[in-house]
Formats: structure tokens, C-alpha cells, sequence
């Protein structure tokens, strides 16, 4: 056995090490099963990766691109599950994922509402909680932050089924501007 | 009910029993190929809820969950390995070309300035910029070597310029090589281009020119995505800058972003090129979408788009007679075509490959009038 290893996590460039940072409750433990959506080139997903050292991580990310840097990671990490697709088609992993208990958020999209619907309504456990961030910029460029985020989580408390229920929201100022983080659970579960 | 899991095929009752299991091999590469046609058929989709980790341990078929995660781990990785390589398509590989070909632009630029200085020092009757300079620079090195016979000898004989020493002509020969190579490439590149783009979206190409069709594809990312942009989109590709202070603050809507590099709008009037911009990129994106679906090269798009220009030229002859708040409308857009240097070079090759098509469709006029109602419908049909 050699020495611990302690790895630098930077806030900046990650919205999960921002949202440490701003005192969120993060619900992982060490035998979580996560679901990771916009895994982009792995920075984040390593740390949960870390993390969830006896669980698992089903990294999603839709660009080949971003995969091909992530693979080399995925390589390394023997709990972290690669799959090249589509958040918002979450039809076409299910039959790999099955229940986690938590998913992560970080898509950027204009649809982030319901993606998070989607996903949660396949894969969250009952008693599981969504972790999310929203990019106001990536929603509507023109409206303000406020407005966007006001109305994000509206759309997750009643838009698409499975509802939410929002537990802790706070902007991630100053490491991520104009992005709000949240978590929030299935509505009406415990 | 009957349930597909990444690792066979499960029947399990209400309360999530399993009743029956069809088990698959352990090969991840077999697991994988199968992992495809079930993200492809998406049916027997598990239950939410329904843990088919845990049922894969009850009925035996892993030992342990870290068994499990392992195998899992292994088909996830190969399936997503195979997905990356397959991913390389035609518009990635235009969309690398014209991208190189943007940077090749640019440095060619920034070595030819140094080279015209440089060498201006020893010989600055030459006159020659850019290509020729590198190539002359190449050819003789010192002006003294100038061949009699070349119609530079007169000039090299009286030129008032600096000696060359040996050991500088060496260094400035090899830096001539250097740029001279890259326009070489840069003629490659935009040879490679021309001829994909041909295949790829031959409407687009006929409509746009390759170098601007090929941008239009790089920014969008794809044909795919260039095809379901609306053309209002089309239009202002590439004058970001613009187009959001233009959303958020009081600013005019650019009237056209990468598309200003178009003959039809930078060779037309102030007052008509905003009209103009909307018709070409209306025509533009109907052309990527017949690129993306049918593929045919259909001559009655250009016909239209020429008929429509033609009208707007006829109908707004003059600048409007109002003291035109010019300034407002024209700066954003024209500042968003020029802004980069990637853009103002692309004017000059779309120039180029423009006048050929400005002349095309005269001659395809003539040849295939008969197409056009054929193709009128059958484009509404892919509208719906």
C-alpha cells in the first residue's frame, strides 16, 4: 500500500465542486449508484467516481467527440459505465441502468425539465434525489437568470411526469455564473 | 411480463419475481452487439423500479455484484469504443478540412507579411506579394542569382536594396520554402473541399459555392444540424456577436453573418442585402434539407433564388429616399462579416468559385426547365 492520494477539485469547472463549495447536502455515499447525465469529458464524474468507491457511476454523454476523451478515463475506473447517448432518449440505455440513487444533472440543454423527468421517471429510486444544474444562458439568452430559473423550477415542480419537489436551490455564483443548483426529490415520496 | 436486460432476457411477475431467464453469454463483445439492437428496438423496456442487478444475483447468473459491475463495465466500455470510432462521418471530416484550411489562411497571412518585409530589405523593386513572393524567394534566393532571361533581372541588377549574406539567404530561402509549401496545402485542401462538398450537399455547394456551403456546415456542425436550422438562423450564422446584443440589449438584428461572403450580397447595394440575405438564405436552407434528404442536385432552387434577387433588384433600385438611420441597420452585420479574419477570407475564395455560378444558371435555365414543378412538390412534401 503507498501513500493516500489527494486530488485537487476545482470549482470552477465543476458545477458538483461548486455546489460542495455553497454547503449543498451532496447525497452520495460510497455504495451509490449514480446516473451522471452530460458526463461530458469525465472531470466531474471522476470525483463521483472517487466517491462512490463500492457503487457505480452510468456516465451519459452524447457527444462523440467528448466521449473519446472520456473513454481513456472510463478505462482506468472500474465503476464508471460509459454510455454514448442521448439523455433525452433514455429508452435507449435502460436496459443497462436499472435504479439509481441519484441522478446528476448537467446537460445545458433548452429541454433540461423534462430530460430530468424522463430520466428520473425510468431509472430513480423512490427514496433517490435529483441533483441538477441549470445554465439560465442555454435556456433563453435574452430573459434574465431570475426568470429562467423561476421558471425551470416551476416546470419541474408541475410540468412532466414524475413531478418534483424542490429540497435546496442556490446559485452557484461565483464559480459558475448565471447557473443555478438544486436538488430536489420525486414529489410525494420520502 | 418479459423484460430485456443487457444480459438476457428476463420474464417476471408482477411484484418483479423472475419466472423465467434467457441468459446471454459473458463476452463482452457479444454483450455489446446485442447492448445495440436493444438501444435501437427500445421494447421490454425493465419496469421502473424493477432492480435487475439484484434479480441477475438471485437467479445465479452473477456471483457477485462486483461481477456484475465488472461485466457491465466491460460491455459499456467496448460498446462506447465502437460508437467512437464509428463516428467519424463526411461533415466531420469536411468540417476538419475547411477548419485547417481557416488556420492555413491565417498563418499564410502572418508569414507572407514577415517574408514581404524580410526580403524587402535585400530587393524591394520585386512588387510581388503573398504566393509569388514565396515562390520567387524560393526560385533564386539572392538577387543575383536572377536568371538573365527572367524579366526580373533588370530590376535585381539596379535594385537599391541591402546585401544578402550567405548565412541570412539560407535562413530566408528556408522560410520562403516553408510559406510556399502551406499554399500548396491550402490549394489541396481547398481542391478536397470542393470535391466532397460536391457529394455531400450538392445543392447547397450550387447554391453557396463549397468554401461558404462547407463554413456554413463547420459552424452548424453537420448537415443534420444545418438542415433543421430555420433559415432565419441560416442567415445570421456566424455574427453571434451581433445577433445577441441585438437579443438582449436595444441593438439592430444583423441582417447576415458568413452568408455576407455571398457574391449575390456583397456585390449588391446596402439597401438590398438585407432582402437579399433572407431570400438567399431561405434558398439555403430548403438546399441543405434536399442535400441531407434526397441528394439530387436540382437546378430550380438557384432559378428561384435568381428570379427572386432579380425581383428585389427591380423593386428597390434606389437607396430609400428617407435619410436612411443606415448605421443602424448596416454596421452590426457588416462589422459580423468582416469582424474575423477567418470570414474576410472566405469572401475572396466564395468570390472566386461565385462567378462560375453566377454564369450556371443561365445554362441550367435552359437545360432542365421541365423539372421545376416536380421538384416544387416534392419539396413541400418533405416540408410537412
Amino acid at each position: 500500500m503507498e501513500g493516500v492520494e489527494y486530488r485537487a477539485w476545482d470549482p470552477r469547472r465543476s458545477k458538483l465542486g461548486a455546489m460542495v463549495l455553497k454547503k449543498f447536502e451532496i447525497p452520495l455515499k460510497k455504495d451509490s449508484r449514480v446516473l451522471y447525465l452530460g458526463a461530458a469529458t469525465g472531470t466531474t464524474v471522476s470525483h463521483v467516481s472517487d466517491i462512490v468507491s463500492e457503487g457505480a457511476v452510468y456516465a451519459v454523454e452524447f457527444s462523440a467527440r467528448s466521449m473519446r476523451d472520456f473513454l481513456g478515463l472510463a478505462d482506468r475506473r472500474k465503476n464508471i459505465h460509459p454510455i454514448l447517448a442521448d439523455a433525452g432518449r433514455p429508452e435507449s440505455y435502460a436496459h443497462l441502468v436499472g435504479p439509481v440513487d441519484v441522478i446528476f444533472q448537467d446537460v445545458a440543454q433548452p429541454n433540461q425539465a423534462e430530460i430530468a423527468a424522463k430520466n428520473a421517471g425510468l431509472f430513480l429510486k423512490k427514496d433517490g434525489l435529483l441533483m441538477l444544474s441549470i445554465k439560465a444562458r442555454s435556456i433563453d439568452t435574452a430573459a434574465s437568470p431570475k426568470q429562467v430559473f423561476k421558471n425551470e423550477v416551476k416546470k419541474l415542480e408541475e410540468a412532466f411526469e414524475p413531478k418534483f419537489e424542490i429540497l435546496n436551490a442556490r446559485e452557484l455564483a461565483p464559480y459558475h455564473e448565471d447557473h443555478l443548483g438544486l436538488i430536489a426529490k420525486i414529489k410525494g415520496s420520502e | 411480463m418479459k423484460v430485456e436486460t443487457w444480459f438476457g432476457t428476463l420474464e417476471i411477475s408482477p411484484e418483479g419475481k423472475v419466472l423465467e431467464s434467457v441468459l446471454f453469454s459473458k463476452a463482452p463483445l457479444e454483450l455489446a452487439e446485442r447492448s445495440f439492437t436493444l438501444s435501437e428496438e427500445k421494447t421490454f423496456l425493465p419496469p421502473p423500479g424493477f432492480d435487475f442487478r439484484k434479480a441477475s444475483l438471485e437467479c445465479g447468473f452473477f456471483e457477485s455484484g462486483a461481477e456484475y459491475d465488472s461485466i457491465l463495465h466491460e460491455l459499456t466500455l467496448r460498446k462506447a469504443k465502437l460508437q467512437v470510432s464509428k463516428a467519424l462521418s463526411l461533415d466531420q471530416r469536411i468540417i476538419q478540412a475547411v477548419e485547417a484550411l481557416d488556420d492555413i489562411n491565417e498563418t499564410t497571412n502572418t508569414l507572407s507579411e514577415r517574408l514581404f518585409e524580410w526580403y524587402g530589405n535585400h530587393f524591394p523593386e520585386t512588387g510581388l506579394t503573398g504566393e509569388a513572393l514565396a515562390g520567387f524567394v524560393v526560385k533564386y534566393g539572392n538577387r543575383a542569382n536572377v536568371d538573365p532571361e527572367d524579366p526580373f533581372y533588370e530590376k535585381a541588377s539596379t535594385s537599391i536594396g541591402a546585401e544578402l549574406p550567405m548565412e541570412d539567404e539560407v535562413l530566408i530561402k528556408a522560410f520562403a520554402e516553408s510559406l510556399f509549401s502551406l499554399y500548396a496545402r491550402r490549394g489541396q485542401l481547398e481542391a478536397y473541399i470542393r470535391e466532397s462538398m460536391e457529394t455531400r450537399a450538392p445543392n447547397l455547394t450550387m447554391l453557396a459555392g463549397p468554401m461558404l456551403g462547407a463554413r456554413l456546415l463547420s459552424i452548424a456542425g453537420g448537415l443534420p444540424q444545418l438542415a433543421k436550422f430555420p433559415s432565419s438562423t441560416v442567415q445570421v450564422i456566424g455574427a453571434n456577436k451581433a445577433l445577441f446584443k441585438h437579443l438582449r440589449e436595444r441593438a439592430p438584428s444583423p441582417k447576415h453573418g458568413i452568408i455576407f461572403s455571398h457574391p449575390l450580397i456583397n456585390t449588391s447595394p446596402w439597401w438590398q442585402r438585407g432582402k437579399i440575405a433572407r431570400a438567399l438564405s431561405a434558398k439555403l436552407s430548403l438546399a441543405a434539407r434536399m442535400d441531407l434528404y434526397s441528394g439530387e442536385k436540382s437546378p430550380v432552387l438557384l432559378e428561384k433564388l435568381d428570379a427572386k434577387v432579380g425581383q428585389i433588384r427591380a423593386l428597390h433600385p434606389n437607396p430609400p429616399a428617407k435619410k436612411p438611420d443606415s448605421g443602424s441597420g448596416k454596421s452590426p452585420g457588416k462589422r459580423s462579416g468582416k469582424g474575423s479574419g477567418k470570414v474576410s477570407d472566405a469572401k475572396g475564395h466564395v468570390q472566386r468559385s461565385g462567378k462560375g455560378h453566377n454564369k450556371g444558371p443561365g445554362i441550367e435555365n435552359e437545360k432542365e426547365p421541365e423539372k421545376r414543378p416536380e421538384n416544387g412538390n416534392s419539396m413541400k412534401g418533405r416540408g410537412r
